[in-house]
């Protein structure tokens, strides 16, 4: 048998590794997989980098910021599949949501109760708030910036940004070290069930099918014989996380404390609903998410604008190897429908 | 020397101590989990964490919001990933892993991790220096031009004007030069 040892972090968005374990569908590959439960976003990229680790669950815009060496040195590394669409989401603090008037509901109208409350608390010398996202190349830093700076906040003078693990969010929010967080499920959900705050985006609505997590791997695993019967296995798992029946299933198997370690209650919600792991091409890794995510990049000054992008996001996204998984498996998807645009109604390239 | 110890054991911040018995002034502090106010109130000259602890994506997060008084951070693998350390050396990934922490071997690595810390502080600031430099020699000669043409005077005479103008006004060179081809945009409309 082929042996893989693949890393994940406690999210429920790592449910393609663990359903391919737990149902099967790495054994019928033939391979003989370890799943790693890892500590941090920086352990996973550097086991990656070092081939601790075959492949892993991995924030999508870390696989591209490490083939440009952002942040750190360059680490070489391929997308071939996204694990699923949507799912994170920014939940406020009750101090912070009953601050903000009653009638705001859009995100935009949120957003712009946020940015008056965060003006009026500059003018009284109040010191400015606190939000927690997971990691400085993530969905969830990109996605809690543009929407605030829509709404005209000034993201380096107005708010104080830090990374904190997501778990830890939750008891950041109590004890009122942090206003807002934004994270990945289950953990927004288990902050509202702990009576901790109030959602007040998701991910889905901000950009719906929007990206978040992909497999990530060296370079070199591109061509290791390994890959195609290890994304045949994980587009089935995929599949089989999407049928409505397996939702309690699911999130039973997730709540483990191996696994995720949050109650079945606050997991189940999220699947098939907001989160998509295969119908509509959800696992296949978009170009345009990856556009979107370099605009972003450079935007916050993480990259330099002499970057290639292009024959950057060529490297590293590998929609080629997700579709012939696909077509293998008999899953593929008839046709793809190009990402629509984001809650604003801007297209993915625009900055 | 201060020594932040980040790791719910106790024992380890206690073996920090015991490599570094003899250095003075030493204090060894530990905490459970980071925690910004504790790490500005303390100010570390050196973090010790280990590679499986959450609060690595925090700490690399502080390194790339350049965080104006920067610190050096220790990371040590369990011998439960044996070959791990030597790896993530070779790779580049980390400067500073080590492989478990014997108290023997304490003093030396933290000292190896402050002054290498140091020299890539010193190196990146070079390198900023660097480009700002380059970047304002663009900028003067651009204006040097900008004078040879409209007040018809050579390279060295241009050049001892633009000098002439930052020595009267105590300003950079590359500053007066800044402003010169910004009055002359003025000038020709570019920014009416």
């Amino acid at each position: 048998m082929n042996s893989l040892t693949l890393g994940f972090i406690p999210l429920t968005d790592c449910a393609p590794l663990v359903v391919a374990e737990a149902k099967g569908f790495f054994a019928d590959e033939g391979l003989d997989v370890t799943l790693s439960r890892e500590a941090s976003w920086a352990t996973i990229r550097d086991k990656v980098t070092v081939g601790a680790l075959d492949a892993a669950h991995m924030l999508a815009p870390m696989a591209l910021a490490a083939t440009a060496g952002a942040g750190g040195p360059v680490a070489p590394m391929i997308a071939p599949l996204a694990l699923a669409v949507n799912g994170a989401g920014v939940t406020l603090s009750n101090r912070l949501s009953q601050a903000l008037p009653m009638g705001a509901q859009s995100l935009q109208e949120i957003a712009g109760a946020l940015a008056a409350f965060i003006d009026q608390r500059r003018a009284g010398g109040e010191p400015p708030l606190t939000f927690a996202v997971v990691f400085p190349y993530s969905m969830h830093n990109y996605a809690l910036r543009y929407w605030l700076a829509e709404a005209g906040v000034d993201l380096d003078r107005d708010v104080r940004l830090v990374v904190t693990p997501p778990p830890r969010m939750v008891e950041q929010l109590r004890t009122g070290q942090v206003d807002g967080v934004c994270v990945g499920a289950p953990w927004n959900a288990v902050a509202t069930r702990g009576g901790l705050g109030r959602v007040a985006l998701r991910t889905s609505q901000f950009w719906p099918a929007g990206p978040d997590k992909v497999l990530g791997a060296g370079a070199h695993f591109a061509e290791d014989d390994r890959l195609p019967p290890l994304l045949r296995a994980l587009v089935q798992a995929q599949a089989w996380c999407d049928v409505a029946e397996h939702r309690d299933e699911l999130a039973s198997l997730l709540a483990q404390p191996n696994y995720v370690g949050a109650a079945a209650e606050a997991i189940a919600p999220a699947i098939g609903d907001e989160l998509i792991f295969h119908r509509d091409g959800a696992g296949v890794p978009r170009l345009e998410h990856a556009r979107w995510f370099l605009a972003q990049m450079r935007r916050w000054k993480q990259i330099g604008a002499e970057l290639d992008a292009d024959a950057l996001i060529a490297r590293v996204y590998r929609p080629d190897l997700a579709l012939a998984a696909l077509q293998a498996t008999g899953l593929g998807p008839e046709a793809l429908t190009p990402p629509g645009p984001l809650f604003d109604g801007k297209s993915f390239d625009a900055g | 020397m201060r020594v932040l110890v980040i790791d719910p054991d106790p024992a380890r911040a206690a073996l920090v101590a015991e490599g570094l018995d003899g250095v003075d002034p030493l204090e060894v502090r530990q905490t459970a989990q980071f925690d910004a106010a504790e790490v500005a109130s303390f100010s570390p000259d050196i973090i010790v964490v280990a590679c499986d602890s959450a609060d690595r994506d925090t700490l690399e997060s502080l390194r790339e919001a350049g965080e104006t008084n920067p610190r050096p951070v220790v990371m040590f693998a369990d011998r439960s990933e044996p070959g791990l350390a030597e790896q993530a050396i070779r790779a580049g990934v980390a400067a500073y892993i080590v492989d478990g922490l014997a108290p023997a071997r304490v003093r030396p690595i933290l000292e190896v991790a402050m002054t290498r810390f140091s020299l890539m502080q010193q190196l990146r600031g070079d390198l900023a220096k660097a480009k700002a430099n380059l970047e304002s020699r663009k900028v003067v000669d651009r204006a040097k031009g900008l004078l040879m043409k409209e007040r018809g005077l050579d390279e060295d005479a241009a050049y001892k004007l633009l000098r002439k103008l930052a020595m009267d006004t105590g300003r950079p060179i590359g500053a007066v030069a800044t402003d010169l081809l910004a009055f002359a945009g003025v000038l020709k409309g570019d920014a009416s």
